[in-house]
């Protein structure tokens, strides 16, 4: 028992650890923004394709399977402000996170992992080379900037789903659709979906890092770290938008 | 720089670039719409009861919404103090004597404060202007007077529901006409009889029209009374001596009408007969006293008969008619 608190305590230490060193390496010159850009291309646009197909599916299904319930009480002209309020306030950032954390977590944690067993990061080292700087601080930056932009697009191809579902059944222009859509969400719900997409996108890019670093050597290492990276993110990320959700309500 | 990291930093560009011009056009978008660039009036008015009206709702001003409510707070007891942001450039059309007015745009749907009215003769509203506000038709009142609706709906219907029933048992006028058969088959005779009538006049006119047009084609007594000109001498000597028997007969009449008056005269023994009711009740009297008369004589000479004075002359002639009776008996024989 004693010593399950005392792992534990170490933990968030080395967690705490961890954090300062990328805090300090990230606004410390020298910059690596070509290897920024590469993990960007890596995360970002690699994940692009996956994340818009996700988006559009979930929009389109999630207008899809509203419409019986609204349909009930004749309320459907109501369901491009129900997919607005849905996609751009909840949707859009959680669906982006997780599946940023399936692909982008694991690539990162199983990444990270193998580079630690192949102990590539204590050569990196050797050669005078800051792994903080040049692997962790660049993937994180990465995540925490791209997971927004992608959640952009989930929120865009998203509503263009939910519009397209609506356009099957309904007569709709695409131009009333959207100005329902922007009618029912105020500028304080783009504002917490960008919120909510930063911390997201830095919370997995955190996490996976941390995984992948701290992996126990050998061959294992590698599939146990990428497994941790993708579940850890996850959890994280639904305990973030829970608070989230409490911080904006309390704020208003 | 390899071309390869080149383009790879091109693409993260422009994924970038795109991904935030996603979220740039949604602000504007969403800023355009509602109205968060453009410049604003500060407009206020006070409410009793706001009913559930929400910063943020928006404003109308002829169906067109022009602002959206900045601030609810309370001012005092029942007085709720409502800010108005109002578009600059709409305002000039609203003017300082408009009215708010507290609606919702469909009947579910959210609140919205309207503002009705304004007159041309007055400036457009101003920074900082307090509007008059109107209690308007909430939902509920609508309903209220819906539901009296309601009610004088049922009481018509009811009333109908109990006319018809009527019609079906044949109650009064209408009734009788569609549920009793005597009447409607009477009425279907009065019509074929009506019929026949108009039947009967059809051929009188069209005898009317066969004699017009024999008497155009100058046959017949009644051309021959119109155009024969020694007819119509013999005829005026008929007329002129019927004229004349007509003169005897009127002076006849004459006489009879002068006898006839007389007779309602009382200066001749008729008219007094007539006409007097005192004569009339004295003959009564005579006649009365005279039929009292004839009996007492009855009896005197009944009594007469009996006397012994008379009562030889009564027996002889007794004997005579005995007599004569079997005389003529033997005659028969």
């Amino acid at each position: 028992m004693g010593s399950k608190i005392e792992k534990l305590l170490i933990e968030f230490a080395k967690l705490h650890r961890f954090m300062m060193s990328f805090l300090r390496e990230a606004v410390s010159p020298p910059y690596e923004f070509k290897e920024i850009i590469r993990q960007c291309y890596e995360i970002g646009w690699r994940s692009f394709p996956l994340i818009s197909l996700t988006g559009f599916i979930v929009g389109f299904v999630f207008t899809k399977q509203s419409r019986p319930s609204l349909e009930e009480f004749g309320a459907t002209s109501w369901l491009p402000s129900l997919i607005s309020i849905a996609i751009v306030r909840a949707l859009a950032p959680l669906v982006t996170a997780l599946i940023a954390s399936g692909k982008v977590g694991s690539q990162i944690g199983a990444e990270l992992s193998s580079m630690n067993v192949t102990e590539q990061i204590d050569a990196m080292e050797v050669s005078g080379t800051n792994p903080t700087k040049f692997l962790i601080s660049t993937r994180i930056i990465a995540t925490t900037t791209m997971i927004p932009v992608l959640c952009f697009y989930v929120a865009g191809i998203g509503l263009l789903g939910g519009y397209l579902s609506i356009a099957s059944k309904d007569d709709l222009s695409i131009l009333a659709f959207f100005t329902q859509v922007f009618e029912s969400i105020a500028a304080k719900d783009i504002f917490a979906m960008v919120l909510r997409a930063v911390v997201f996108g830095f919370t997995i890019g955190f996490a996976s890092c941390y995984v992948g670093y701290y992996s126990s050597k050998g061959t294992e290492g590698v599939g146990k770290a990428a497994n941790k990276a993708v579940v850890s993110s996850m959890f994280l990320v639904f305990i973030e938008e829970l608070l989230i959700v409490q911080l904006l309500a309390i704020i208003g | 720089m390899g071309t390869n990291e080149r383009k790879r930093s091109l693409t993260v560009g422009l994924f970038v670039l795109i991904g935030l011009i996603i979220l740039v056009a949604g602000i504007l978008v969403l800023g355009t719409q509602q109205n968060k660039f453009s410049k604003n009036l500060v407009v206020t008015t006070f409410f009793h009861d706001v009913k559930g009206l929400k910063v943020g709702n928006n404003v109308w001003f002829s169906g067109v919404k022009v602002g959206i409510v900045k601030e609810i707070t309370f001012q005092s007891v029942d007085d709720v103090k409502v800010v108005l942001h109002i578009e600059e450039k709409s305002s000039q059309f609203i003017r300082e004597d408009v009215m708010a007015k507290l609606g919702s745009d469909g009947l579910i749907g959210n609140a919205i404060v309207s503002l009705v009215g304004g007159s041309d003769n007055v400036p457009p509203i101003k920074n900082g202007d307090v509007i008059k506000s109107v209690t308007g038709t909430d939902t509920e009142a609508m309903f209220a007077t819906l539901q009296t609706n309601n009610e004088n709906l049922v009481e018509i219907t009811k009333n109908f529901a109990i006319l018809s029933q009527q019609m079906v048992e044949g109650k009064g006028t209408v009734g009788a006409l569609m549920t009793d058969s005597t009447v409607a088959l009477s009425l279907k005779s009065s019509v074929n009889s009506l019929n026949k009538v108009m039947a009967d006049a059809n051929r009188a006119s069209s005898n009317l029209a066969v004699l017009m047009n024999k008497l155009n084609s100058n046959q017949g007594l009644i051309h021959d009374l119109t155009t024969d000109t020694a007819v119509f001498a013999s005829l005026r000597e008929s007329a002129a001596q019927l004229q004349g028997v007509t003169q005897t007969a009127s002076a006849l009449m004459e006489n009879l009408n002068a006898t006839s008056e007389r007779l309602n005269d009382k200066d001749n023994a008729i008219g007094v007969l007539t006409n007097d009711p005192e004569a009339a009740a004295e003959i009564k009297q005579i006649l009365q006293n005279l039929n009292g008369s004839t009996a007492k004589l009855d009896e005197n000479m009944r009594a007469l008969q009996s006397n012994f004075l008379f009562r030889g002359y009564f027996r002889k002639q007794q004997k005579e008619q005995a007599k004569a009776t079997k005389d003529s008996l033997a005659d028969l024989k």
